[in-house]
């Protein structure tokens, strides 16, 4: 690979609008938001945003931001990642790997499902409040 | 303990980030003997109290986690310095910043291994929810520099996927070139 300078990078992005011209770009529906405290880390966050990295590009999913954060206090669930969707309730899921990441993009912020077997945080105040 | 040297970077990072720091940098340093890091940041300092407790792997502020009473992330470090025939150091004043310092040697079997740079600089420029993030690498005689303002105004934002694809993409050519060179 050449080495880029910053002119090549905006002409990279400007290559990446054009091809993005179908798809909606009306706001943001989501975020995805990765522990990164020492517990996250040293359970392999990295590994998790690298995944979410990839599978959000290649499921074309652009509507959502990806953030990071410090320790959630869910350390026994390392690494933990809190995704918040419009019309889906709130979740923070645990033990995600690169899998469960990957299966986060593609049932949760794809299908509308939520992965069930890694949700730590129950998201049923949400949906109280939701019915209420 | 971490498992890549840029695990232990991020980490830093993450506590300049928690310390309330609106400017940090990075200076990474290789030769073919040493390798050693330096972490500056404005955040909100530390008292020479708890400068000293710092490396204590059971003590933690608090100011996050009320009741938690362990703080891994900058013992792990002075674990880390010492092991691979290094050593690390906290200068910090209350009210002015931070400076830590990492240095081992860059061959010693215990020397983590440094780990997936592009990945590990993307996350570190981005988890500054605001303020600006300078990174100066160096190996040998070749040295490049990335600031989070000037990536963010060529992407036009850091927070979807596919711009921190492209950060990763840009990362990994400035790499690929000082490996070259280096």
């Amino acid at each position: 690979m050449a080495k880029l300078t910053l002119d090549d990078l905006r002409n990279l992005r400007d290559e990446k609008k054009r091809q993005m011209t179908q798809r909606s770009a009306e706001g943001k529906r989501g975020e995805v938001t990765i522990g990164m405290g020492t517990c996250g880390i040293a359970a392999g966050a990295k590994i998790v945003f690298d995944a979410f990295l990839d599978e959000m590009e290649k499921a074309g999913i652009t509507d959502v931001t990806i953030k990071q954060t410090g320790c959630m206090g869910l350390c026994f669930s390392e690494p933990t990642v809190e995704v918040s969707c419009n019309d889906m309730p709130h979740v923070v899921y645990g033990n995600v790997d690169e899998k469960t990441a990957r299966r986060i993009v593609r049932e949760h912020l794809e299908g509308g499902a939520l992965v069930s077997d890694h949700i730590f945080d129950k998201p049923s105040t949400d949906i109280i409040k939701g019915a209420e | 303990m971490h498992a890549t040297l840029c695990d232990l970077m991020t980490d830093i990072i993450q506590n300049a980030v928690e310390a309330g720091a609106t400017e940090i940098e990075l200076t990474i340093r290789e030769t073919a003997e040493e390798i050693e890091f330096k972490v500056k940041d404005n955040g909100k300092g530390m008292s020479s109290e708890s400068k000293a407790k710092a490396v204590d792997p059971f003590y933690s502020d608090g100011c996050k986690h009320a009741h938690r009473r362990v703080g891994l992330g900058l013992s792990f470090l002075f674990q880390t310095a010492e092991a691979a025939g290094g050593e690390a150091a906290i200068e910090s004043q209350e009210g002015i910043g931070t400076v830590i310092r990492f240095r081992a040697q860059a061959h010693h079997v215990d020397l983590p291994p440094f780990g997936d740079f592009p990945v590990a600089a993307a996350m570190m420029l981005t988890l500054l929810p605001k303020g600006e993030m300078c990174i100066n690498r160096t190996v040998g005689a070749k040295t490049y520099r990335l600031l989070r303002s000037e990536l963010e105004e060529a992407l036009g934002g850091l927070d979807s996927a596919e711009n921190l694809n492209m950060l990763k993409t840009f990362i990994a050519s400035q790499e690929e070139d000082l490996r070259k060179a280096g």
